[in-house]
Formats: structure tokens, C-alpha cells, sequence
């Protein structure tokens, strides 16, 4: 499936229109000389199917190449971009679980009530709002307005984690809340956590949606189930029932959603980056399609394609602890 | 429901903490940046841009705006442009001469002078800064695009501070080129002379050959081949430290990814200074809030209409014409930049040496000529002409997209022209579609290299000068009143010659000028120096920001 994404992320870049040695110039005067030297050292004067192939064979050597822009190494330039974006996924994917889990088992609990009506009414709008839209609110809101959390950027100037360092030794993930814990400062922590809150919320409720629905309906028919019948006929409590028994039950839909819903965050995260000025992978991408850097747009690609295929393997996983039965 | 006014609780209790460490901890860094100098300024500024360093902070390469406002902040020239000014002033060189026939420029060095880590500054580092970009010869930079190598024959040391500029043809304005960022002078140690500096990721020092001027690189953080953070620290070793720069110790860039989100943090006081770029909408917002203090500059980019001449119509100098008579640049101005900028009647720049309104001769939105010129080519109302008019709408140039808008209403308001509007990205018309030549008529946008009539002239019609452009236009009167402009250092004379290029281009009208940008940027009222004139360079050694009280 990587392949064939690649592949085809490979021929529609050569499609698009534009040529990435005449972007270098912009709006300069180019001698044509210059610019068939240019087209020679990016590889682009090469028929595409030998293109196709060096890329396929530095890919298999884990090279991801050159970026045509800026001729830095990709493989650097995506890490390097990656732990904005996997930090601003993890914090978004657990506000869109618990927001999600809690009003779905709302939800169900109070089935066909006022209450039930509002929280499907939440599900559909907070799907259907446009991610930079709500954004803009927020930093309308909580920012220009109430002053409680920055618009935009990681952290404040001269607050970036250093993480853990003892004598010459060092190590940091490039998670900023990890690293200001690693490194033992709370002020680092917090103020890393005020600068994410807004990106984190606007993306958590846009992908909460999803989870409010499917935790509302899979609670509803583990209600009507036989065990939990038998469960209350036995004098349980309602809240024991609802969340060790019926939840644990209603949950394996949530977690496959969980899986196929990464491939919408990292889209999302395009949107949620530019909007908060939150330099990941989605700003990364967004910047290098515009300047036709056909390396870097195809190692973010395949770099996505990796995450969304190791996302799904972790969820599998999964699955044999939440369903027994699968590991029978 | 105990559990959860339980969890409520908590978290009201973890953010209530959370809020206060924050808050306190940036009051402790920005109290640490406030401890006031002796001029009661704030030792540190905090700028915002939607800039980033395209490429390197090594002047052999770099060739954006942004980068050169770096480099120009890092690192020193011969001489540099007056701020506000037009006239040029020493820096490493007291003085200069020029032989008669304007082939040998001889530099007087500043003595004393030491780079950041002790290395004295003398003519051996000018010869090797401009030896080394001539030589590295890298075809996406400022030496081959201004054409160094072509202008400079040799460069020679003729005493410890003294540098002698041998050129291969008399360029006038070989002066204006000093305060260029490709011009300003290396330190030989962080330079090596066969390959460029490249950013290197925790290690400034090594990131930068830059470290003569006000300030040194002390942070620079890039994610993704953009720019991120930004720290710039006072340059001890700084040779015009005496005169009181830089105003501020410490300057602190942070990078936004649009317009919009650098207005918000403006307003919401997380930057000090806004700068490039800044929507005309969020600037007349701005101009109402008392808290923010706006600053308005000489701007020098500009847009234009260019057209093919090799491509039916416009092979045809009257129908150019029509369409120069035809263009409301008052109603783009008003509309579009909400009076932000200037109706444009020259492709030499307002404000600049032999500037003259050539284009008026036209008029704006002279319909009755346009319909004049055009019925006596066969266009009518119902015989329209129909042109095919392409610009960029992905945001290289801000507001093009309205630009194009306007341009096809003003021009349809003759009734006897037809445009059909072709928006694409920056990629494909300029990657794409002007080396193919398949646009019949484009809007493009120039900023300059250096302060001088030539850059604006030599670039867009003269044959050799204007090929880049694609529009096929060869004039050989343009080509000799421009060379001998280039040739000439009588400033009288230039002017004259630059005027009659000027009046050339209004006649065969190859392009036809639109408007000229005005520069804004968006401060906290206490915040002063900032100087915003023709080379859009921001001077970080002239900012302060005054406190209001000291610790």
C-alpha cells in the first residue's frame, strides 16, 4: 500500500505544472545555462522512469534524498518537523476520546432526552466545522479576548526544554511537555501546555465528533445486552455496569475508529498547524507542495503512510486486549 | 456525580497551578529581558514575521529579503544606505575614490575594527568576501544575479586598509551595490572559500560567516526548512558600539504562517513588533487600537502588467497602449490596498533618482482612448478584445487575487475589451508557464537589489537584461540610453538618460507599471526606531522599547 502510495505521489508531482529549478529564482533574471545545470544537479532533466527508480532505490536504502529547495537532507527536515506534529496528535487524540467517550455514554444513558438530542446535535456540528474556522474562534476568544492563552507558536521565547541532561549525557524527544518534565521544570511545562491547549482543543473537538456518535450507539445496544440485564438482575450499580462492563464491550469500535481517524488528525493537523502557527509536519507539507519540492513533499508522504500503517499495527495489537476472543 | 465534581475540582485545581506557573515563569523571563539599561530601554524586543530565511544566512547565497535583513543586521559594508535616507554613508570604509574613467574604485578602511572573535577586520577579508562569492559562483545567488563577476575584474589589496575594485566595464552605481546584502564582508575563519555556510542545526556560530555588525547569531531554530525562532545578542566587538547601537541587547524573532495570526499576536501582546506581512484590513483594524502604534514606510516593491509581444494582440504597440489607457490604478489602490500603497506611472520607483510619471501621459481609466485606439484596429462592443489575463493566487504576491479582479473590471469597463482571468499557483507561473511563453499577459513583482535607477531599467527592457522576462521586447535606443546611464557618473546625466528610457518605455509600452507598495508594520506604543524606507531592511540596531518603570 506504501508503494503504491508513493508511487502515486510520485507521478502526480511530475504531472503538477511548475518547474522546481525556475522557482529557485523566483522573480530573477535565469541565463537558460544556469538553468539546465540546475535541472541536472536536482536529477529533473532525467527521464521520470529513472527518476522513479533512483528514488525507489535510495528509499530501500533509507535515504529519503535532497530537498529540491533548500538541498537539505529530508529524512532531517521531516524529523525534525515530526515531534510538533506527533505531540499536537497525541494531546488532540485524548481530548477527542474522553469528549468523545463521556458525552457518547451521555448520551446513551439519557436516550432520546433533551440531553441525548444536544449531545447528537455536538457530534454533528463539531464533525462538520471547519478546523481553522474553530480555530480562529478560539484565539478570538481565548486569546484577543480573554488574554488566557497564546494565538500561535511551541512556547514563549527563551522557555524551550533542553530535556534530560546529566553531566554529557543527553536526551530529549522534542515533545515539549516531556522534555520540560525530563528537564524538571514545571514553569517549562505549563507554559508549553498553555501554548498547546487551543491547537489541542480546536482538533480535539473537530475529531471528537466521530467518537461521540460511535460511543453513543455501541453503548445503546451493549445496554439492550444480555449480561447487562443480567448484571443489574444481580444489583450492580448502574455506574459499574455502564463503564467496567457495557463500555469495555462498546469500545472495540471506538479503538478501530481510533486507528482509521489518525489519517484525519494528520489532515487536520495541516489546517490546525497553519492556523496556530505550529511548526509540524502539516506546515512542513502545505510549504514544500507550494514549492514544487518534489523529494520533501514524497518523503513526507511516505513518512505519513509509515505512521497511519504503524497507528493501525498498534491498534490491532490492541484489540486482543480489549477482545479476548481474539487471541484465542 | 461526586466523580465528577471530584474531576471538575482537579482540574480546575491543575489549571489554576498551571496558569500561575506560566504566567509567572514568562513574567520571570520577560522581568529577566526588562532589567532596564542605562537608557531605560528594554534589553530585549520581541519581532514577528510571516518571513523566513529561505535558504542560508551566508551572503555568497542568500537572495530573499528576509535573509539579507539578517545578514544586514549581523554583519557590516563598505558603505551602507543612510536609514530613511538616500544617500550613502561609510561604515568599514571611511572613504572612497573613483578613477576618472570609472573603471577603479579604491576603498579607505576603517581601522580597529575586529570581528566577534578578535580576527582584525582589513582589506585581506574584503578581497577574500568578494573573491569568494564571484568564485563560488552559485547560480540561485546574489553574485550571479546581480552579476558580480561580470562588473568586477579583479579585486586588490593595495595596503593593509586600503582595497582596490578593478571593474570590466564603468558601472555607476557600483556604490549603491555596497549596502547589498551579497556585498557585506565575511569573516574569513566561519567562511570557508570553496563552499557556502549552511545552516546547521544548535550551532549558530557555525551557522552564520556573518559577525561585523550590531549583532551576533546567538539561537536559530528551524523546523522543516523554516524558520521558527530567531535570537539575535549585541556584538561586543560591534565598531560603531560607541555611537549608543544596538538600542537594544537582545532581539528575538518569532515566525508566524500567515498574516492573519501574526495580526492576532500583535494584538495580543505576545510580540513587541510586526513586521511584513500585514493585511490592509488588519492594518486600518490596528490604526484603531489605542494599545498599538502603526508605522508607515516607503515601500519599494512593485506590480506591473507584462505582455508578450511575439503573441497576437499584443505584437502590436497600439493595443498595448489601449489596454496602459485602460487600467484604473486609483480604483486598485483604493479597493484593494484600502489606500495602502501608490498608483504607479513609471517602472522606476517613486521616491527614486529620475523617477518621472511617464505613463500618465495615458491617464487612468481613459476609456475614450482606449475605445479610440482599439475601433481603429476593428474592435467594437460587439467585436470585443479578448485577452487572456494570468497572475499568481496562491499567496506569493499578497492580494493578487483582487489585483486580477479589479484589472479585468477596469479594463471591461471600456467596453471593448473581454479578459478571462487564468489564476494558477506561483509554481506554475513562474516554474511553468513563463519559460514556456504561453502567457500572452501576467502580473509580476519586483523588489530590489539595490537603490538605483539601473535596477529597475537594465531588468525590464533592456534586451539582454530583460530576457528573464520572456516578453520579447528589444529596443535598441533602450539599450544604449541604459548603458550609457550605466556608464556615466554625472549624476545629471544619469537622471536625464533614465528619464529618456523612461519615456522609450511609455512609448512601446513592453510593460505597464500598476502600483507601488507602502511598508507598514504594527508595534506596542512603546517601542521607537523603527525605520521603514526603500530597502525594506528592518535596522534591529535602531529599535528600542522604553519601560515605564526600572528594576
Amino acid at each position: 500500500m506504501i508503494f503504491l502510495l508513493l508511487s502515486i505521489v510520485f507521478l502526480v508531482l511530475r504531472v503538477l505544472p511548475g518547474d522546481p529549478a525556475r522557482l529557485h529564482f523566483g522573480e530573477r533574471a535565469v541565463k537558460p545555462a544556469t538553468l539546465i545545470a540546475l535541472r541536472h544537479a536536482l536529477g529533473t532533466d532525467k527521464p521520470i522512469i529513472n527518476q522513479y527508480f533512483d528514488y525507489l532505490i535510495g528509499l530501500l536504502h533509507g535515504n529519503l534524498g535532497k530537498s529540491m529547495a533548500d538541498f537539505s537532507p529530508v529524512t532531517q527536515q521531516v524529523m525534525s518537523a515530526f515531534p510538533a506534529t506527533l505531540e499536537l496528535a497525541i494531546y488532540a487524540t485524548a481530548i477527542a476520546v474522553t469528549l468523545g467517550i463521556l458525552l457518547g455514554v451521555r448520551a446513551s444513558r439519557r436516550y432520546n432526552h433533551p440531553e441525548d438530542h444536544m449531545i447528537r446535535a455536538y457530534g454533528i456540528i463539531s464533525y462538520a466545522i471547519p478546523v481553522f474556522y474553530l480555530g480562529m474562534v478560539f484565539q478570538l476568544i481565548f486569546g484577543l479576548g480573554l488574554h488566557w492563552f497564546p494565538t500561535g507558536g511551541r512556547t514563549y521565547p527563551g522557555m524551550e526544554p533542553t530535556g534530560f541532561q546529566w553531566g554529557t549525557l543527553h536526551f530529549a524527544t522534542g515533545l515539549y511537555t516531556v522534555d520540560s518534565l525530563l528537564e524538571g521544570s514545571l514553569p517549562k511545562f505549563f507554559t508549553a501546555l498553555r501554548y498547546l491547549f487551543l491547537p489541542s482543543l480546536t482538533l480535539g473537538i473537530v475529531l471528537s465528533g466521530v467518537f461521540v456518535r460511535l460511543t453513543r450507539i455501541n453503548m445503546l445496544e451493549s445496554l439492550r445486552m444480555d449480561f447487562v440485564t443480567a448484571a443489574r438482575a444481580r444489583g450492580i450499580k448502574e455506574r459499574t455496569i455502564t463503564y467496567t462492563y457495557a463500555l469495555k464491550n462498546a469500545f472495540l469500535p471506538v479503538l478501530t475508529m481510533m486507528g482509521l481517524q489518525f489519517a484525519a488528525l494528520l489532515a487536520g493537523a495541516v489546517l490546525t498547524e497553519t492556523t496556530f502557527s505550529w511548526p509540524g509536519l502539516g506546515r512542513y507539507l502545505v510549504d514544500r507542495i507550494s514549492l514544487r519540492d518534489y523529494t520533501a513533499v514524497q518523503g513526507a508522504v511516505v513518512f505519513f503512510a509509515l505512521l497511519v500503517a504503524t497507528v493501525s499495527l498498534i491498534v490491532d495489537v490492541l484489540y486482543a486486549y480489549f477482545d479476548p476472543r481474539i487471541r484465542l | 456525580m461526586n466523580y465528577v465534581l471530584g474531576a471538575v475540582l482537579i482540574i480546575m485545581i491543575v489549571a489554576g497551578l498551571g496558569y500561575y506557573f506560566a504566567t509567572q515563569s514568562q513574567t520571570a523571563t520577560t522581568s529577566s529581558m526588562m532589567t532596564s539599561s542605562s537608557t531605560g530601554n528594554k534589553d530585549t524586543l520581541i519581532i514577528g514575521t510571516t518571513d523566513s530565511v529561505a535558504t542560508t544566512l551566508d551572503p555568497a547565497n542568500a537572495y530573499d529579503l528576509f535573509g539579507a535583513t539578517i545578514i544586514q543586521n549581523l554583519g557590516a559594508p563598505l558603505y551602507d544606505l543612510r536609514p530613511g535616507g538616500t544617500d550613502f554613508v561609510p561604515a568599514l570604509a571611511t572613504n572612497y575614490t573613483v578613477s576618472p574613467d570609472g573603471f577603479t574604485w579604491t576603498f579607505n578602511l576603517r581601522q580597529g575594527v575586529m570581528f566577534s572573535d578578535g580576527t582584525p577586520f582589513n582589506a585581506t577579508a574584503v578581497k577574500y568576501s568578494f573573491d569568494r562569492g564571484i568564485a563560488l559562483n552559485d547560480p540561485t545567488g546574489p553574485f550571479v544575479g546581480v552579476g558580480y563577476g561580470t562588473i568586477i575584474n579583479r579585486t586588490e589589496v593595495t595596503g593593509p586598509y586600503q582595497v582596490v575594485f578593478h571593474l570590466n566595464v564603468p558601472f555607476a552605481p557600483f556604490l549603491a551595490l555596497m549596502p547589498f546584502s551579497a556585498s557585506y564582508i565575511v569573516n574569513p575563519n566561519y567562511a570557508p572559500f570553496n563552499s557556502e555556510v549552511n545552516y546547521t542545526a544548535g550551532d549558530p556560530r557555525h551557522s552564520t560567516p556573518m559577525d561585523l555588525g550590531p549583532y551576533i547569531l546567538s539561537e536559530w531554530n528551524r523546523v522543516g526548512g523554516k524558520d521558527v525562532e530567531m535570537r539575535l545578542d549585541a556584538n561586543p566587538n560591534y565598531w560603531n558600539s560607541s555611537g549608543g547601537y544596538p538600542k537594544t541587547q537582545h532581539i528575538i524573532i518569532k515566525f508566524y504562517s500567515d498574516s492573519t495570526t501574526l495580526a492576532l499576536a500583535v494584538q495580543n501582546g505576545e510580540v513587541d513588533l510586526a513586521y511584513r506581512q500585514l493585511r490592509p484590513t488588519d492594518i486600518i483594524h490596528m490604526e484603531s487600537i489605542p494599545s498599538l502604534k502603526v508605522w508607515k514606510g516607503a515601500g519599494s516593491f512593485i506590480q506591473y502588467l507584462v505582455m508578450q509581444e511575439n503573441i497576437k494582440p499584443f505584437d502590436n504597440p497600439l493595443v498595448r497602449r489601449a489596454v496602459a489607457a485602460a487600467i484604473n490604478r486609483t480604483a486598485i489602490v483604493s479597493t484593494v490596498f484600502q489606500g495602502q500603497a501608490q498608483p504607479l506611472y513609471s517602472i522606476v520607483p517613486i521616491g527614486m533618482m529620475s523617477h518621472q510619471d511617464v505613463f500618465k501621459l495615458y491617464g487612468d481609466a481613459n476609456y475614450t482612448y482606449t475605445q479610440t485606439v482599439l475601433s481603429q484596429l476593428g474592435y467594437s462592443s460587439t467585436n470585443k478584445l479578448v485577452i487572456d489575463l494570468w497572475y499568481d493566487q496562491s499567496g506569493h504576491y499578497p492580494s493578487e487575487a483582487d489585483i486580477a479582479t479589479v484589472l479585468k473590471s477596469s479594463l471591461e469597463a471600456s467596453g471593448v475589451i473581454q479578459v478571462n482571468l487564468q489564476g494558477t499557483d506561483w509554481a506554475t507561473l513562474d516554474g511553468s508557464n513563463l519559460p514556456a511563453g504561453n502567457m500572452p499577459m501576467w502580473i509580476f513583482g519586483w523588489y530590489p537589489d539595490y537603490d538605483d535607477p539601473n535596477d529597475y531599467t537594465y531588468n525590464f527592457f533592456q534586451t539582454q537584461g530583460s530576457s528573464w522576462l520572456n516578453d520579447h521586447y528589444s529596443s535598441s535606443a533602450a539599450d544604449m540610453v541604459i548603458g550609457q546611464a550605466l556608464a556615466s557618473r554625472n549624476t545629471t546625466e544619469r537622471i536625464m538618460l533614465y528619464g529618456q528610457a523612461q519615456q522609450i518605455l511609455a512609448t512601446d509600452v513592453p510593460l505597464i507599471p500598476i502600483f507601488q507598495s507602502t511598508a507598514y508594520a504594527v508595534s506596542n506604543p512603546n517601542v521607537g526606531g523603527v525605520v521603514i524606507d526603500f530597502p525594506q531592511i528592518l535596522r534591529y540596531w535602531l529599535l528600542y522599547e522604553t519601560v515605564t518603570s526600572t528594576t
